[in-house]
């Protein structure tokens, strides 16, 4: 715990910037927004205040920052607190499900959903050889009930044309 | 009488075979998802959005509020089994039911844990069916300010009464708004911080921002720092249908339900602040003081009961107001307004027959789900043994489907993971997400009735405090803000040692 400590400050101080920035934004891009004149209250009051109620809280969280007050970490049945931040795995997930995105138009669904299910379970510890049956299984039920029991039909992509796959 | 025969009638439909085993399925997939950590009853109802655009709004309806009411069954079960803390409403039943569970009473835990949530959830779905439908026709004569002061309070108290930080729920609230501002205002019709995207000019979905958050979120906030090992789940042990059991069992039971009920109601603290009063209630009445922190059974009967009623509670102002205090109670209004009901005090005269049949699904919802979780926990007991790799890799996978599903557009998963993201930073640093669901939301709504407030005034802003219902709201907000705060500072005071 106590190493992450300053890392944790820098994270801190960056996520209260950006919710500033994302206020500054609303009121910068809020007065683009065209408004009669005869209107009481056009489409820029609410955003003015979102605004303002960004950048006042997002400050108010590097000031706390500062002040060494830092926010409480979520707790929960899975989660070890006195571990530090596992950041690879974090990573390998997200680029597991930028895969998936980016496979979906290519491949179809049923490929991309493996990809995903084999390599978030794996990256989290699962054995190799017990992970891809399951994911390939897993795919191919979802996209099979999608098709037949929901009458919504994923793109099938390589399996474009296959009965059942393609609905 | 007008009522009594509408709930009949409620009961008509929800009996039918084909609603009831929607209701079976919903309170079955509640209990579910409120065993399995990581998962949650308002991600789960926001997943099935996609899914039941095909059903008729009364079986949507009645699975959701089957998933809302079986999560809270579901939650004990992991928090007296698992040896780790779980969900924040559950708690202090963790505190005192993983203790007898420990201490080889684990049956007994399980049982008052499930009895007490049952008649909880029983009592306060009448207390419901009583109140609703007069509040409802004191709500009919709410004016747009009326509503304006309403959502200010549900907003407040979401964001800055519930949480441990009320900057940072201030902040995620202020994030939620935000993302409820994307799209095209309702009113003229312009674009708004769409950024000239096509795919941002509809809005930002509901079910992207609650999956995101809840779902991706969650699950890497998990990754980042899982627990590994083997899971440890407590044998079941010793009996419980002894005399000592109800003896010690009904009255925290009834106690509970008291406590949570009103504070479910009133939107002032959620699961969390009922199941902490009524812990705190129980230890003061025991007999046996000494046992508390050592596994005392009123200490879990008596939170259990509260944090059921308080959540049928949360259902009075969502139906007879459209007001959600809760995130699962947000996505529910979401669900409502897909199918273009608005929640709110015109739900029982205009849609009366589904309302009704809602409520009968409630009653008929708590039956089922006493018999899940009573004689059928040893399967829920498997469920919660799931390995975790596998766990989070499916949260992942029905994440990405869901939100596909929203449109069939990949777009929507970008968003997903810039949401996802987020929710990952917002746990590390103690910003609840719930406050960002709740504003995503009623934003828009409170944006539209403070402009239709302001016009009718011809843009006067003392408008909005004039109307006797407006002024007596922000009154009890400020009460509330007072003793919050002074609550809060005592906290502290007693924390620093002596």
């Amino acid at each position: 715990m106590i190493p992450e400590k300053s890392s944790a400050k820098v994270e801190e101080y960056a996520f209260g910037g950006l919710v500033a920035v994302v206020g500054a934004f609303t009121l910068i891009d809020a007065t683009t927004i065209a408004a009669r004149a005869d209107n009481a209250v056009g489409p820029r009051a609410f955003p003015y205040a979102v605004g303002a109620l960004l950048i006042v809280t997002g400050v108010a969280a590097i000031v706390a920052t500062a002040r060494g007050r830092l926010g409480q970490a979520e707790e929960g049945e899975d989660v070890d607190t006195g571990v530090r931040t596992d950041w690879v795995t974090v990573a390998k997930l997200v680029a597991v499900l930028v895969a998936h995105l980016v496979l979906i138009d290519v491949v179809g669904w049923p490929v991309a959903a493996t990809v995903l299910f084999f390599g978030a379970a794996w990256t989290l510890g699962a054995v190799w050889w017990r992970a891809l049956p399951i994911a390939v299984v897993l795919a191919l039920v979802v996209q099979v009930v999608f098709a037949y029991g929901l009458g919504l039909s994923l793109p099938a992509g390589i399996f474009e044309g296959v009965p059942f796959l393609d609905g | 009488m007008g009522s009594l025969t509408a709930l009949l009638e409620g009961f008509a439909t929800a009996a039918q075979p084909e609603y009831l085993l929607y209701a079976l399925l919903g309170v079955t997939l509640g209990t579910a998802v409120g065993v399995l950590p990581g998962i949650g009853p308002a991600m789960t109802v926001a997943l099935l959005l996609p899914l039941t655009y095909t059903l008729d709004p009364t079986a949507a309806l009645i699975i959701f509020a089957g998933i809302y009411y079986g999560g809270m069954y579901g939650g004990s079960t992991t928090s007296i089994l698992l040896n780790t803390p779980g969900e924040s409403a559950s708690i202090v039943t963790a505190l005192e039911g993983n203790r007898m569970a420990r201490a080889g009473r684990g049956a007994a835990a399980l049982a008052t844990a499930a009895i007490g949530s049952f008649v909880a959830g029983t009592i306060a779905t009448v207390l419901l069916t009583l109140l609703a439908p007069t509040i409802a026709d004191i709500a009919v004569t709410l004016g747009p300010a009326d509503y304006v002061a309403l959502m200010v309070v549900a907003f407040t108290t979401v964001a800055a009464l519930l949480g441990s930080s009320p900057l940072r729920g201030l902040a995620s609230l202020g994030l939620g708004l935000f993302i409820g501002l994307v799209g095209t205002d309702t009113l003229t019709g312009q674009q708004r911080f769409t950024l000239g995207v096509p795919t941002l000019a509809d809005g930002i979905d509901v079910v992207v921002v609650a999956v995101g958050m809840f779902a991706v979120g969650e699950a890497l906030y998990v990754a980042s720092r899982l627990r590994h090992g083997p899971i440890e789940v407590i044998p079941v042990g010793g009996k419980w249908m002894n005399r000592e059991f109800w003896a010690r069992s009904w009255k925290p039971w009834l106690r509970g339900t008291f406590i949570g009920f009103p504070i479910g109601t009133v939107p002032a603290g959620g699961a969390d602040v009922s199941t902490f009063l009524s812990y705190a209630a129980e230890k003061k009445l025991s007999k046996r003081p000494e046992e508390f922190g050592k596994g005392a059974i009123e200490g879990v009967a008596g939170p259990e009961a509260a944090n059921n009623a308080a959540a049928a509670g949360v259902l009075v102002p969502l139906l007879t107001l459209g007001l959600p205090t809760t995130a699962t109670a947000a996505v529910i209004v979401a669900a409502f307004q897909s199918y273009g009901i608005q929640p709110g005090p015109l739900l029982f005269t205009n849609n009366s027959a589904m309302v009704w049949a809602l409520i009968a699904s409630l009653y008929i919802g708590n039956v089922m789900l006493l018999v899940l979780n009573l004689p059928l926990v040893k399967i829920w007991v498997k469920v919660l043994q799931i390995p975790r790799p596998y766990l989070y890799a499916g949260i992942l996978l029905f994440a990405a489907l869901g939100t596909y599903a929203v449109n069939f557009v990949v777009d929507d998963l970008i968003v997903l993971m810039v949401i996802g993201v987020a929710g990952f930073f917002m746990r590390r640093h103690g910003y609840p997400v719930a406050p960002l669901v709740v504003g995503m939301i009623l934003g828009p709504m409170a944006e539209e009735q403070l402009r239709r407030t302001l016009q009718i005034s011809e843009g006067s802003l003392a408008a909005l405090v004039t109307s006797p219902f407006a002024a007596i709201a922000y009154s009890v907000l400020v009460v509330l803000l007072v003793v919050a705060t002074v609550m809060r500072l005592r906290r502290k005071k007693s924390e620093v040692p002596v």
